[in-house]
């Protein structure tokens, strides 16, 4: 019985340590490719963002005024910008006042 | 009795054998139990390995992509933003080595289809010389990816990483340059090579792009206005000391990899040493608050228009400011000979230590390395007079916007910087309280009255105050009549958050320009009547926040 149990007990560890083993092999495959695939899509946001900065830059911005919004854009001072409250009793605007820390 | 004996030696053989299997057993036992432990410890390894797999982070240094060029790579550098300010790209250059071309023509027909506008009589000429040379440099992952599948091994391609700067002049003076070899020459490039070899996460600045180009575009534009040598703004947080927008031009473009030699280039923000005139009533006047020894309403009665100190005059720059003025009054209308009175009554040591304090004198400890040292300033009873307005005593910029802040902040201490940094550090104060609540209702005072020699600096909304320098340049160890005009600016003045410095370097009358005058009168005024600071530097600098205030006052500002 006991040399039942003994063999029973060496076989389940056999099994297990070539499961976990090929569990092992298998993720470290994964995460490899996780990794590489993660480094492309890394570099691939990082080039449309340098894209993105570089044509959404306030020289291409004005660019694109003078080319086609050059009198449809205007300057906004200080008095024109105002601060939208809405409560229950409806929608309310408030002077922006430049003052306050962040 | 013979019987019993051979009765007890089988038993006792029975015994031997009985031993001599529990002895096998045990030995069989033994190797199974070598055996289980062989098994447990390769089980206990895996499952470390599997643990270890699980819990690693990600580690980008790893990979073989990264190891190849970790040398030439270089961590970005972005705005407050996020917008890229430096980044290092990567792009591909194709070689062709003739000798390993399987056929020619097919090759040739392939290439002319991929890149058809180049010369193919040429190439094909190369080809014929069996030696190395590069197709194509920098190509799209477009093409690489067609070139590939060509399946030709002639082909080589090759990954080369460059550094770019997206935003070409706008932050030259502040990124600076590298050199071939990604060692960093200049601007934060060099002050910070070590950390962007080694770190490659991304370092934020606490700059502002949108702030930096739209000063930038009006300090260029005044350049051309006032047909000046160059100019420097700085745009800084007063209370903790983060600069949104660092400007000097003229500036360069960091893509090109030019050996700047002009001295023209120089950063005039932070390495120019100037003399910044009038400016310097603000530290005098706040040192006599600091050791409490006037107030803003304390009188002065009688002064004279011009005194003489070692042989040489110092007179009103206006001949019509009153002879009894108040300190506020003083200020208001920047007189000359008020100023030294008030220096004079401070003492040299006590003047000398708080300029020291707020520091004026003595060289800055900054985030670049091209900051400029004041010249070693000679004390003494006519430079403690001279110094009392401003005369004869150097400094940069960048500690002039600094000692700003500290008298306007509530009189702590804060240290200019490019680099973001989100914890909180402890505040010291330095200046007594007192110092802010008097000092800032006279420099709007300069601003908002008729006396003030600001006006054209009160842009509606912002509560600006300030204080405006005119100083003659030295130029070979004289003074010359070539101007340094400067005007430096704290708003709001109820709550002060910012502080705009804005210096015109060797700036001239525009006799055609037209001022629009701020206050409600729609007066304008064609030509500039003097070249002051009044008149030239007061004047971008209210452009600068028309353009820039809504974005201040919008992103920078907590809405409740």
């Amino acid at each position: 019985m006991t040399k039942l149990l003994i063999f029973g007990l060496m076989l389940s560890l056999i099994i297990s340590t070539s499961l976990i083993k090929t569990s092992t092999r298998d993720l470290d495959e994964q995460i490899y490719s996780i990794q590489e695939n993660l480094l492309f899509l890394e570099d691939r946001f990082k080039d449309s963002k340098l894209e993105f900065d570089y044509l959404s830059s306030s020289e291409k911005l004005l660019e694109y005024q003078k080319l086609y919004f050059e009198n449809a854009l205007i300057k906004k001072t200080l008095s024109d910008l105002k601060i939208l409250k809405v409560t229950d009793n409806g929608i309310t605007t408030d002077e922006l006042k430049i003052i306050g820390n962040k | 009795m013979n019987n019993q004996n051979r009765f007890v030696i089988y038993e006792n053989d029975d015994q031997f054998d009985f031993d001599q299997n529990d002895k096998k057993i045990n030995i069989k036992f033994n190797r199974i139990a070598f055996i289980f432990f062989i098994f447990f410890v390769i089980s206990i390894i895996y499952s470390i390995h599997l643990i270890h797999l699980g819990s690693r982070g990600f580690n980008s240094e790893n990979s073989d992509q990264n190891k190849i060029y970790n040398k030439l790579k270089r961590a970005d550098i972005v705005d407050r933003n996020g917008n890229f300010l430096a980044k290092t790209v990567s792009s591909i250059d194709i070689g062709i080595n003739p000798v390993e071309i399987i056929d020619q023509k097919k090759l040739l027909l392939n290439l002319g289809i991929i890149f058809p506008n180049k010369d193919y009589q040429l190439i094909k000429s190369k080809f014929d010389n069996n030696k190395f040379f590069w197709f194509e440099k920098k190509i799209s992952d477009a093409n690489y990816e067609k070139l590939m599948l060509l399946g030709d091994k002639s082909i080589k391609p090759e990954e080369k990483l460059t550094r770019v700067y997206p935003q070409k002049n706008l932050f030259s003076h502040i990124i600076g340059q590298i050199d071939d070899d990604n060692n960093g020459i200049s601007g934060l490039e060099k002050s910070l090579d070590e950390k962007l070899k080694k770190n490659k996460d991304i370092i934020q600045l606490t700059l502002d792009k949108n702030i930096q180009f739209l000063i930038r575009e009006e300090l260029l534009k005044y350049n051309q206005i006032f047909d000046t040598k160059g100019s420097a703004a700085i745009l800084m947080d007063v209370n903790n000391g983060e600069i949104i927008s660092l400007v000097s031009v003229p500036d360069f473009d960091p893509n090109l990899r030019e050996n700047i030699t002009d001295v023209n280039y120089i950063n005039r923000a932070t390495k120019g040493v100037y003399e910044f005139g009038s400016v310097f009533k603000t530290f005098t006047m706040a040192a006599a608050f600091n050791e409490k020894i006037f107030e803003p309403e304390s009188e002065f009665i009688n002064l004279p228009k011009s005194i003489t100190c070692a042989g040489f005059p110092i007179s009103e720059y206006n001949k019509d400011i009153p002879s009894n003025l108040t300190l506020e009054q003083i200020l208001v209308r920047s007189g000359n000979i008020g100023s030294v009175r008030i220096g004079q009554k401070i003492g040299e040591e006590k003047f000398r230590s708080f300029l020291q304090k707020i520091g004026i004198t003595g060289s800055i400890n900054f985030d670049i390395e091209e900051v400029g040292v004041p010249i070693k300033f000679n004390w003494g009873k006519c430079p403690l007079a001279t110094a009392s307005f401003g005369h004869g005593i150097t400094t940069t910029l960048l500690q002039v916007v600094k000692a700003y802040s500290i008298i306007t902040n509530g009189g702590y201490d804060v240290n200019p910087t490019l680099i973001k940094n989100d914890e909180v550090v402890e505040k010291k104060r330095i200046l007594d309280d007192n110092v802010t609540k008097k000092i800032l209702p006279i420099l709007r005072k300069i601003v908002s009255t008729k006396d003030g020699t600001a006006k054209l600096a009160n842009v509606d909304g912002y509560e600006i105050g300030g204080k405006t320098g005119t100083a003659n340049k030295i130029i070979d160890g004289t003074y010359s009549n070539k101007k340094v005009n400067t005007f430096v600016s704290i708003f709001p003045t109820s709550k002060p958050k910012f502080v705009l410095a804005v210096m015109l370097d060797e700036s001239q009358n525009n006799e055609n320009y037209i001022y629009e005058y701020r206050d409600g009168s729609n007066f304008k005024l064609k030509g500039s009547p003097r070249n002051t600071a009044g008149w030239t530097t007061v004047e971008v600098a209210g452009h600068i926040i028309d353009k820039i205030g809504p974005i201040l006052a919008t992103k920078y500002n907590e809405i409740n």
